[in-house]
């Protein structure tokens, strides 16, 4: 069993957590304007500091510095709390990903992540499942058209997706036996990360996040073309930079869960080098992870609203459930 | 200490419950509403989770607060309404009367059963520590009350196919007209 863990630890590691998240969100905005402005022949940001590696300081200095303004008809509270509620959740999720075995120092047990817990997964899930109020709140108070139809194809499409998100997972789960996040990491240890006999699962979740963080192809919700910027058009200031962090960063859980459960967590391939190389391996799983969505981004073009919504009820949601009921037959059969 | 602390969540959460569940039936805004509505799911997963029933609490938001009410909260904004006033006055004064002298006569049947059999409420549950687990709980599901659980999930389809063929018809009107 994991030793007891001291309260003033989990509240440092929190904190320490919460802030590599977010410097990860500010650099991910960096690698995405580089590696797209190279994959589109052209520089992309390159003035602020050394090769532009102060842009995301700029950013934020800017965002900072602007007037949080906001349409005369807009519910006060509501379009104040839209973007807090986003930026929490999305950060909140983080804390039940494992990125290390957790190691003894000096007498003190630090565990490999913040919170252990049973039902982490459907903790995620839940968690995730109350941001969409976040965007909800802020489009319907904006008395904006725009904001209110992006916020209205936001909640369909999340709706939508996160039905075969679930699903894809549910393989996994049914495979580890377990709900607990380090302990689908640990069955992963000695067999086959569950990226190859889940291999099916891996590519629904992998289709399905990406709609469920409104990226491209699938991010309708903020259509420039059509919608302005989606459910955020009337946000400016650091009130617009927390919905953006929010969906950079929601990105960035997904990205993780996509390690945890299916490319082994903080385990090597193979083989485990010292204890200090488990956050290492994470960290590198997640940057290509996280590549390959920037990748995407620039590669596919938009689909049409029925075919997203089509491709997710008729495609992707029966493709998860055949899935899960084989699996839990071979598992049950083997 | 960490009794006062629990005592101090579950008055908030208890108080939060309530006050939400009021909200919901009193608001004028159907948004609004809905909104409390969510609010009251939110405070009866902390009560849950007070319980030591987490997975319970999880699967409360997730389906409840997460999936449902979202479908409640797109239907209305659809449906505008938006200016409305959240609240257009209270009831009437004769009525409001009515509601303090009910809730003061509760009180009063609370604190008299309270005094009678107050020794036998405070015998705290004995929980063990798989309790309100996944695998508990699917356990229970799939034995105990399996007889209850396949009849709502046949409940449930049924409803999923209304859904379906309420949504359908009108499309079918149409053609033909």
């Amino acid at each position: 069993m994991t030793p007891q863990v001291e309260w003033y630890v989990s509240l440092i590691q929190a904190f320490i957590v919460i802030n590599l998240v977010m410097a990860t969100f500010a650099y991910l905005t960096l690698a995405e304007r580089k590696i797209m402005g190279r994959m589109q022949l052209r520089y992309g940001p390159n003035r602020a500091g050394f090769r532009g590696l102060l842009q995301p300081i700029a950013d934020l200095l800017k965002l900072l510095n602007k007037e949080s303004f906001q349409p005369t008809e807009a519910i006060n509270w509501a379009f104040i709390l839209g973007p807090f509620l986003a930026a929490f959740t999305a950060l909140v999720t983080f804390s039940v990903i494992p990125f290390g075995p957790g190691w003894e120092v000096g007498g003190v047990y630090i565990p490999g992540q913040v919170a252990d817990l049973d039902i982490a997964l459907i903790l995620v899930f839940a968690v995730g499942s109350l941001g969409v109020y976040g965007f909800i709140l802020g489009g319907w108070s904006s008395d904006s058209k725009y904001a209110l139809l992006g916020s209205m194809r936001t909640c369909a499409q999340l709706v939508s997706y996160e039905v075969a998100l679930a699903l894809s997972v549910l393989g996994v789960v049914i495979m580890a036996g377990t709900l607990s996040l380090t302990e689908i990491v640990a069955a992963q240890d000695d067999t086959w990360w569950y990226a190859a006999p889940q291999f099916v699962g891996l590519i629904v979740f992998l289709v399905a996040g990406t709609a469920e963080t409104a990226r491209a192809p699938f991010d309708l919700p903020e259509a420039e073309q059509e919608l302005v910027a989606g459910y955020h058009t009337e946000y400016g200031g650091m009130r617009f930079g927390l919905y953006s962090m929010s969906e950079y960063i929601n990105l960035i859980t997904l990205s993780a869960l996509c390690v945890t459960l299916f490319l082994g967590g903080w385990h090597g391939p193979g083989f485990d080098g010292a204890s200090w190389t488990g956050p290492l391996w994470f960290i590198g799983k997640l940057v290509f992870l996280l590549f390959i969505f920037i990748w995407m981004r620039t590669t596919l073009p938009r689909l049409r609203y029925d075919q997203l919504m089509r491709f997710g009820w008729k495609v992707l949601l029966p493709v998860a459930t055949i899935n899960a009921v084989i699996t839990a037959i071979l598992v049950v059969a083997l | 200490m960490g009794n006062v602390l629990v005592w101090i969540t579950w008055f908030l959460a208890a108080a939060a419950c309530l006050g939400t569940g009021v909200a919901v039936v009193s608001m004028t805004n159907p948004f609004y509403s809905a909104l409390s509505l969510i609010g009251n799911l939110a405070s009866l997963a902390v009560l849950f989770l007070l319980l030591s029933a987490e997975f319970l609490a999880a699967a409360q938001v997730l389906v409840y607060a997460g999936a449902v009410m979202v479908m409640f909260l797109f239907v209305v904004a659809y449906l505008g309404g938006r200016a409305d006033a959240p609240w257009a006055g209270g009831p009437p004064l004769l009525r409001a009367a009515a509601v303090v002298a009910a809730v003061a006569l509760l009180v009063e049947i609370v604190v008299v059963l309270g005094l009678a059999w107050g020794d036998d409420l405070t015998d705290p549950a004995e929980v063990s520590d798989s309790f309100g687990s996944p695998a508990e709980i699917g356990e229970a599901f799939l034995t105990d009350h399996l007889l209850a659980f396949e009849i709502t999930s046949i409940v449930l389809l049924v409803a999923a196919i209304g859904g379906v063929v309420l949504g359908t018809t009108r499309e079918k009107e149409e053609e033909v007209a």
